[in-house]
């Protein structure tokens, strides 16, 4: 069977299933296509990601100016905690695995996603986790409101009493179990379905940063649907974090999930980011092997840091702590040096993809080296809890991360669609989201630093002005999300074709058609390295132009 | 090497040491923490998975793939209704423990009727 | 014991000037490089994939920079953990929702206030204070912003630190730590005082 499509027996169903629009519904519901899942995880994250930063502007407008003039104290409390919570369970943890579930079985070569029962099961799960939360706003308390944590003994039934803080935690119980399912999957078939000639050596940089992924998923997952398992009995019956050292255990079982899920939604994005930068640099990817190696210290150090967000509790061994979260340096370091290695000597060609890959590189570096700044304890005794913090992570999460994932969407986009973007409107996009990303939460680290703590709908008047430039930024936030969207909704409406090949990449999904058959490929090219199609590619050249030379005559 | 059935489970028992290193380091230097023995928490499914891996090889060739899979949905509906069951009470959870049986056999009908069609 | 700002200061002015310098030199490789190898017609592209003696090496320089650092925060975390100065003034601290008491034991004084009525609580200047900061209910934060400090107060464990106040005048401290409704209402302040000050105000007090 080398280079040929595995071939897919499936009984005869689809006679019945065609027809009635209902049933053409429900097959969209239930299809197991992993690429139907996956853009219905995509769907859901959009839903859930608009609605969360709904949540954000809203907090926003509230924090413009010292006072309190639109919300409650307790409204607020339960704006911040959604946020929070919609964003990282409900929309970029998802969209990370729900690009994977898209990708790796095309990258890999493979027909289908292991386990796709299984991969549906898990949307669907995290889909009724998301929608119990969210109608926590529905109930007489209100949403969940003892943040995206819920500390304990806060999160008790006394501290944040009411069904809302129930449906919260049971939300994310299955928001998360569900992410797990759709994990594992991708797990299963990186190791077990890879087509022939598909060398766990010659899986494309994205697949590897899934791979790391999913460990981390498999890893640190299960314990937070435990964690979330017994906050819900610590509501109901009490007596499970008890005495002086409760609240520190959940502490413990909650963050050995909540640092490694930052890195789930990082490393994806990173994969993306370098996919697009060797396609736009014209060469294959720089340092593969070395990536590789530095991918999976990262991602396992990153399992070793968790109590960094437990510094000033006095109950962990800071400096244990300390050391390995800024060991992190080491291999992001090298991560840093393959991207650029792959732009120098390159032919560097500045399509959409490029600018948001390039804006990731440059904005996640602050968010990077200001967490080194916080994996120091004295330095993390003043700015922990403070804006600087909410700095921090909104660097590595939005200027970083949505940065990321918006390279991968414009990368891809016409390979799911089989349309194109519209480019002036994804670069103007671009511009305005870095302006509105730095406007937003560059002040923040002035902010925290001179005292503004985090969690407050209100503040000492002398805050005022960094914080009306902040909310300003997030108006223009507002304005580039509103772009990227508009543009999506063109390129299906007047559609311009995107062929197979819209950039000229390298890897085995731009092999087949866009979007891609059922069964993902009609054939498949000989694998011969992590960029199968680049190796095609050189051949083909060096056949014509009869053999010989090392560079490559790249196109105007 | 090919990409065959039984390999890549490398990196996966690389990265599991890792993280008994790590937490080996970890149960040291706290002098005997208990939060180290999260690691182990964390490798044991890793582990496992590797294991099953080795086990029982992919089997190659054609795969036996439904279209559409109905039961499946209804399984994490009811699964979703059952956890709310917790806060909104004893009906909410015995209705969605209902759901997940009735969609459980369901979906046991379903792969069972497709492995007849194919003559497995 | 030097205070806790000044510690704080010369980690911080490291590992900023340290992160500046690191992201010049990465946002330089980056703009270079963008100019230097942008698309142009006829240029030719390398082939070349790997160089891992470049990647040990920057491996190493970064690993160099990491062991500077852990070394440098080592050393402060262990004067600012230090809380066993005998000739200190002890305070005991009990954050509550969403207040604070402040206790000096043996001097038989107590300030109480909440998010309705600030308290203040006086130190003297010069001479190292140590707290015993706990909770009644929930997780709170003592944080002084001026000292550059801040620990959790933890309900059923009791958090032992030194502070050490230079500069007479009043510091502005405030709850870090999400606590609930009045959470951005939980603030305290610290008089500085001279000596004879301080004891007049205990006087006061008692």
């Amino acid at each position: 069977m080398a280079g040929g499509a595995p071939v897919i027996v499936d009984p005869e169903r689809g006679a019945e299933e065609r027809g009635a629009a209902l049933e053409r519904g429900v097959a969209w519901l239930a299809a197991t296509d992993h690429k139907k899942t996956a853009a219905k995880v995509g769907v859901a994250s959009l839903f859930f990601f608009l609605l969360s930063g709904l949540l954000a502007l809203t907090m926003r407008a509230e924090l413009a100016q010292p006072g309190l003039q639109f919300v409650s104290d307790h409204t607020y409390d339960e704006l911040f905690t959604m946020h929070g919570s919609g964003m990282i369970y409900l929309f970029l943890t998802p969209a990370a695995l729900g690009l994977g579930l898209y990708l790796v079985p095309l990258q890999v070569g493979a027909a289908e996603i292991a386990a796709p029962r299984l991969a549906l099961f898990g949307f669907w799960l995290y889909l009724c986790g998301g929608i119990a939360m969210y109608s926590g706003f529905l109930t007489n308390n209100g949403a969940g409101s003892d943040t995206w944590t819920a500390t304990i003994p806060l999160s008790n039934s006394s501290g944040t009493p009411g069904v809302g803080m129930d449906l919260w935690v049971i939300g994310v119980g299955l928001a998360v179990f569900g992410s797990l399912a759709i994990a594992v999957t991708i797990l299963l078939t990186i190791l077990r379905l890879r087509a022939p000639g598909m060398t766990m050596l010659r899986l494309p940089v994205f697949t590897w940063t899934m791979l790391a992924t999913t460990f981390m998923v498999v890893a640190s997952f299960p314990v937070l649907v435990v964690a979330m398992g017994l906050l819900l009995a610590e509501r109901h019956l009490g007596g499970v974090f008890t005495g002086s050292t409760g609240s520190v255990v959940y502490q413990h079982l909650f963050w050995f999930y909540g640092h490694p899920v930052v890195y789930v939604m990082f490393f994806p994005f990173v994969g993306a980011v370098a996919e697009s930068v060797a396609t736009f640099s014209r060469k294959r990817f720089f340092g593969y092997r070395a990536l590789i190696v530095s991918l999976l210290f990262f991602t396992a150090l990153s399992m070793a840091v968790w109590g960094h967000h437990m510094f000033i509790t006095g109950a962990v061994k800071n400096q244990y702590y300390s050391l390995t979260s800024t060991m992190l340096a080491v291999p992001a370091g090298i991560e840093y040096l393959d991207l650029i290695g792959t732009m120098v000597g390159g032919a560097i060609v500045f399509r959409a993809p490029m600018l948001f890959a390039l804006g990731f590189i440059t904005q996640f570096l602050i968010g990077g080296l200001t967490g080194i700044i916080v994996a120091s304890p004295p330095l993390d005794y003043h700015v922990n809890g403070s804006y600087f913090v909410v700095a921090h992570f909104h660097y590595t999460l939005f200027a970083g991360s949505l940065f990321g994932l918006l390279a991968g969407f414009h990368y891809w986009w016409p390979k799911a669609t089989g349309a194109m973007l519209r480019e002036r409107l994804s670069k103007a996009s671009f511009w305005v989201l870095v302006l509105g990303a730095n406007l937003t939460f560059f002040p923040m680290f002035f902010l925290g630093y001179d005292g503004m703590p985090r969690r407050v709908a209100d503040y000492e008047p002398k805050f005022g002005d960094l914080n009306l430039l902040s909310s300003i930024g997030a108006g223009v936030i507002a304005l580039g999300i509103l772009m990227v969207l508009v543009n999506m909704v063109i390129s299906l409406r007047r559609r311009v074709p995107a062929g197979n090949d819209p950039w000229g990449a390298q890897t085995l999904e731009w092999w087949t058609s866009s979007p891609p058959p059922r069964d993902n490929f009609t054939s498949l090219p000989e694998i011969t390295s992590y960029a199968p199609l680049l190796d095609r590619r050189e051949r083909e050249e060096e056949a014509a132009a009869g053999g010989g030379g090392r560079a490559a005559e790249v196109p105007a | 090497m090919s990409g065959g059935p039984r390999g890549g489970g490398g990196p996966l028992l690389a990265w599991a040491c890792l993280l008994l290193a790590l937490g080996t380091m970890l149960a040291i230097w706290s002098e005997g923490s208990d939060s180290a023995a999260l690691f182990l928490v964390g490798a044991v499914p890793l582990l496992l998975t590797s294991a099953w891996n080795r086990a029982r090889p992919a089997r190659g060739g054609p795969r036996l793939l439904a279209r559409v899979s109905v039961p499946v949905v209804v399984i994490a509906i009811g699964a979703g209704l059952a956890a709310i069951g917790f806060t909104a009470g004893l009906w909410l959870g015995l209705i969605g423990g209902e759901i997940v049986l009735f969609g459980l056999v369901w979906l046991g009908r379903e792969v069972a009727l497709e492995r007849r069609a194919v003559g497995r | 014991m030097a205070s806790t700002r000044s510690d704080f200061g010369s980690v911080w002015s490291l590992y900023l000037w340290i992160g500046v310098g690191v992201a010049a030199v990465v946002l330089g490789a980056v703009a270079f490089t963008l100019v230097r190898y942008r698309a142009r017609p006829g240029r030719t592209v390398s082939k070349v994939a790997e160089r891992n003696v470049l990647e040990i090496t920057v491996a190493s320089l970064i690993l160099a920079i990491v062991a500077l650092l852990v070394f440098r925060t080592f050393h402060t975390e262990a004067k600012e953990d230090d809380s066993s100065r005998p000739d200190a003034v002890r305070i005991d601290v009990d954050a509550f929702q969403w207040g604070w008491k402040f206790t000096y034991p043996g001097q038989g004084v107590t300030v109480i206030g909440n998010s309705n009525r600030e308290p203040n609580f006086a130190v003297p200047a010069g001479r190292p204070i140590s707290f015993a900061l706990t909770s009644s209910d929930v997780i709170h934060a003592m944080w002084i912003p001026g000292q550059r400090f801040k620990r959790d107060a933890i309900p059923g464990r009791v958090n032992y630190f030194d502070l050490e106040f230079d500069e007479d005048g009043r510091e502005q401290g405030l709850c870090s730590e999400f606590c609930g409704l009045r959470h951005s209402n939980m603030h305290f302040g610290v008089w500085v005082l001279s000596n004879e000050s301080y004891e007049r105000w205990l006087a006061a007090h008692q």
